[in-house]
Formats: C-alpha cells, structure tokens, sequence
C-alpha cells in the first residue's frame, strides 16, 4: 500500500519535471496558431496569419534561406569529415587514433562562445576576416563534426567486416563494397549524424553572433535581435518553423539507429 | 587567442603588436569586473543544484521504465535539446513577461501583476529548463549501470526503500551525478543568450561583458584578457571540485 503510494506519487513528480521542460515549447506552438497579439487561455482563435507575417518579411525569409544553405553545406561537410574520422578510428590502430578521437570531440566540451571568440581572432589573424559564409561553414563544421563522429562510430563498433571480406572475396572491387555493402549498412548513423549535424548548425547561436558579419545573418540571430525589441507572435511563427524541424530530426533519428544507442552506445 | 590578450589595442584597429599586461591588471584590478564574475558563477552554482534535484529523478524514472515507455521518456527529454536556445528563451518571455501566462492568471484571480522577467530569477529558471536534460541523460547512463538484482538483493536483505536508495543506488550513480553537474555547470557558466533575453539589462553575466568588449567596444586584447580569465578560473573551479568528487567517491566505495 505505502509502496504504491510511493511510485504514484513519484510518478506525479516525473510528470511534473516533464510538463516544466516541454511547456514553453508547446506554448510557442499555440502562440504561433493564435489569432491574438498576446497568447490567452483560452485562445482566441485559430490563425495562419503569423505565418503569413512571416512570410512576407523580407529579412526573415532571407535569413531563413540563408540558414538553411548554411545548414545543409554544413551537413554534407561534417558528414563527409566525420564520417571518414570515425573509419579511421574504428578500424584502425595508428599513432594517430587517440589524439583523433580526443581532437574530434573537443569541441562538444569547449563551451561554444569560445570556440567564436577563438575563430573570430584567428580568422582576422591570418586576413581571410568573416566576409561571406566562409567563415561561418567553418565554424558550424567544427561543431558539427562530432556528432556525425559519435553516430557512425556507434554502427561501425557493431558492424560485421565478415560481410565485407565475403564481398571481396566474391569478387567485388574495393569501391563497388564500399558502395553496396558497407554504406547501405552504416546508413543509419550517417543519417542520424548528418541530421544532428543540420539542426546544430540551423540552431546555432554563439559562433554566428561572432562570425557572421552584414548580409549574412543566420535566422537564430535575427530572431534573437527581433525578441530583444520586439515581441509579436511572428517570431513564434518563425520558432515553430525550427521546432518542426527538430522533431522531424529526433522521429528519423529514433526510427534509424534508436536514440538510445546514440546517447550511451558510443565509442568509449 | 592567448596571444592577442597579451597586446596592446590599436587606436584605430584590431590590436598591435606591442606586449603588455595592462589588459589583465585592468580585469583583475576592476571591482566590477569581479562582481560580474561571482554573479555568473553564483547563479550557475544554484542552476546546477536545481537541475540534479530536478534531473536525479527524470533519470530514475527512466532508467527504471520499462522496455516500451523508455524511448518514450527519452524522445521527450531530447526534443527540448534540439530546440534552439533562442526559441526555447522565447517560451519562457511568453510565460513570464508582463503581460504573460503566469499575470494574467494572476490578475483574473485579483492579484497584483509581478515582474517576473528582467531578473536573475527568470535567468535561472531558463538555465535550468534548458539544461535539465544534460543533467538527466549523464544520471541516467550511470543507472542504467547498475544490475536491477543489486537494489533486489538489498530490499529483500531487509533494508527500506530509502536505505536502499541512499546506501546503494545513490553511492552507484554517482560518476553520472558528477559528469551531469559539471557538464550543466560549464554549460550554465558560459550561456549567452538566456542571459540576455529573460535577464532583459538587469542581469549581467560574464559571456554579455566578453561579447560587449569584443563586438561592441571593438576590444580585442581586453575581451579576449576577460574570456582568459573568466574560463581560466572557471577551470580551476572544476579542477579543485574533480578532486573533491574523486575523494568522495573513494570514500564511498569503502
């Protein structure tokens, strides 16, 4: 009896931690379908026109653009970066293999306003300076490529090379293995990897506000300048938009590798 | 970074080539400075004390679900981690502004509206909501660690749920416990945005005075002297609290 009471009670707190860490979240949400200037419970009604706002706000939707590029050239540099890290540390046992592995995850531990500070000095230092998307796709990479790192060393620790040699040995060329058999069978941490990669780089915040210079301003950025001043639910409509965007990331990533093995399956 | 913390700023430019440490006697020196300095890790102290209380039991909870909710819990406590920071802010700016939820609940019950923004109290609930699932995903790891017939054996030897809990899960979950507090607290100690936005100019903290000096004043040596320092000491903090956790965890595995 006392233990059921326990675990309910238990139970009502979890829910409530929870309720606490999705709340502002699913608010942002309502306030972007509201019809009001301000979010009231009740709602006042149903609207698309935030959206709509949105839309036809020249900055926004060029900054909206403008991350959106970034994001996907950042996906496909970390995900081709990483990925070949992660073959190289996985497989192989060179002098290089450790220093690597610390090397490609610094960045997860370095709080990321440094790493902008650091970049900003070192890109004036060597006279390239923040002009143009240059500097900013080095900057989100950086911090990209650990994750794709971590996904697909995650699959290659239980992949079976057995598979491969079978390939080899049946008479296939190095590339046409590579091509039908080892990337079709790692594709779910390359896929996980890549989309944690986008929504890092599409999220990110300290080393744009450092890096990006006149024209090239990142949406988090923008909306971030917008909230200071202002407070109208286009700029929910303009949340919602990335809100979206992420649970589609974590449903695909859960669906591929399971979003368990990616947090403590890792490489130890 | 290290080096140009060393230079002389140029009148006009960036920094010149001119050593000097005038940079760091004027952070050291500043009383202000300093002020801003034990703000930002006193409010990261509190933030990561609330986030194990709120966090320990999130991972319990997790760690001890069953095979079907577990990826339930877990997707709930990741989707707020890839929600952007600024996003996430705004929530909390529609919860908590002055004509947000919590006073116009107040106002239609006949209180007095409060100002619930613009303070370090907004900043700290930020800071926490943001960075709970940190917290819970490193404590969860660790319990997920210990076999389920460890706490079994000890309940049916005789001991209550609670001796249980502080005598063997507790003392087991603790390199989950310690990896979450300092990962919350760098975290916490380093934020920018959540500052900024819920804190409105009423909460300085260590990252807005680096960016002001950087960007704004267009001081290169003395920000990256304040970014030197702060981390610096930020560092010697966790160093001395590594070797304290190391101690206790020694002590507690006798």
């Amino acid at each position: 009896m006392i233990e059921r009471r326990r675990a309910l009670v238990f139970g009502v707190v979890v829910v409530l931690i929870y309720m606490f860490l999705l709340a502002p979240i699913v608010i942002v949400v309502l306030a972007a379908f509201n019809s009001g200037e301000y979010l009231r419970f009740p709602p006042e009604g149903f609207s698309l026109r935030w959206f709509g706002k949105f839309s036809q706000s020249g900055p926004f939707v060029r900054a909206f653009l403008f991350s959106s590029k970034l994001a996907v050239t950042t996906m496909a540099l970390s995900t081709l970066l990483g990925g070949t890290a992660a073959f190289y540390v996985v497989r192989h046992s060179g002098r290089f293999r450790d220093p690597l592995r610390i090397l490609l995850v610094s960045p997860l531990q370095l709080p990321t306003i440094l790493t902008g500070i650091a970049l900003l000095i070192f890109f004036y230092g060597v006279g390239i300076g923040t002009r143009g998307m240059g500097a900013l796709l080095v900057g989100h990479t950086l911090v990209s490529v650990p994750y794709v790192f971590l996904t697909v060393s995650t699959v290659l620790v239980g992949f079976d090379r057995s598979l491969e040699e079978a390939a080899r040995s049946l008479g296939a060329s190095p590339a046409m293995t590579l091509r039908r058999v080892t990337l079709p069978l790692i594709k779910g941490g390359l896929v996980s990897g890549a989309l944690f990669a986008l929504i890092t780089s599409f999220d990110q915040f300290p080393i744009s506000l450092l890096l990006s210079s006149v024209g090239n301003t990142t949406l988090p950025i923008l909306l971030f300048d917008y909230l200071r001043f202002s407070f109208d639910p286009m700029a929910a409509a303009v949340s919602t938009v990335s809100i979206l965007l992420s649970s589609v990331v974590v449903f695909i990533v859960h669906r591929s590798i399971g979003l368990e093995s990616m947090m403590w399956g890792g490489p130890r | 970074m290290v080096r140009v913390s060393f230079l002389l700023k140029a009148p006009t430019g960036a920094y010149t080539n001119v050593f000097t440490i005038d940079n760091y006697a004027r952070v050291l020196g500043d009383s202000f400075q300093w002020r801003i300095l034990q703000n930002t890790i006193w409010y990261s102290l509190i933030t990561t004390v609330i986030a194990l209380v709120l966090g320990f039991p999130l991972a319990y909870a997790i760690a001890h679900a069953s095979r079907r909710v577990r990826p339930l819990l877990l997707m709930l406590l990741i989707s707020p981690l890839l929600v952007g920071v600024v996003v996430r802010s705004y929530g909390w700016m529609i919860i908590l502004g002055t004509v947000g939820l919590v006073n116009q609940l107040l106002k239609g019950i006949g209180l007095p509206s409060a100002q619930l923004m613009d303070n370090p109290m907004a900043v700290i609930i930020g800071l926490v909501h943001v960075l709970l699932p940190f917290m819970s995903l490193s404590i969860a790891g660790a319990l997920q660690n210990i076999p389920p017939e460890v706490e079994r054996a000890a309940r049916s030897l005789g001991a209550s749920p609670s001796s249980v809990f502080w005598r063997v899960t507790w003392p087991l979950s603790l390199p989950g416990v310690f990896s979450g507090t300092l990962l919350v607290f760098v975290l916490a100690v380093s934020s920018y945005v959540l500052p900024i936005l819920l804190g409105g100019n009423h909460v300085l903290v260590m990252p807005i005075l680096i960016v002001l000096t950087l960007l704004d004043a267009f001081n290169w040596p003395l920000g990256s002297a304040q970014a030197m320092v702060f981390f610096g000491l930020t560092a010697v903090l966790l160093w001395i609290y590594v070797k304290l956790m190391n101690r206790a965890m020694r002590w507690s595995h006798r």
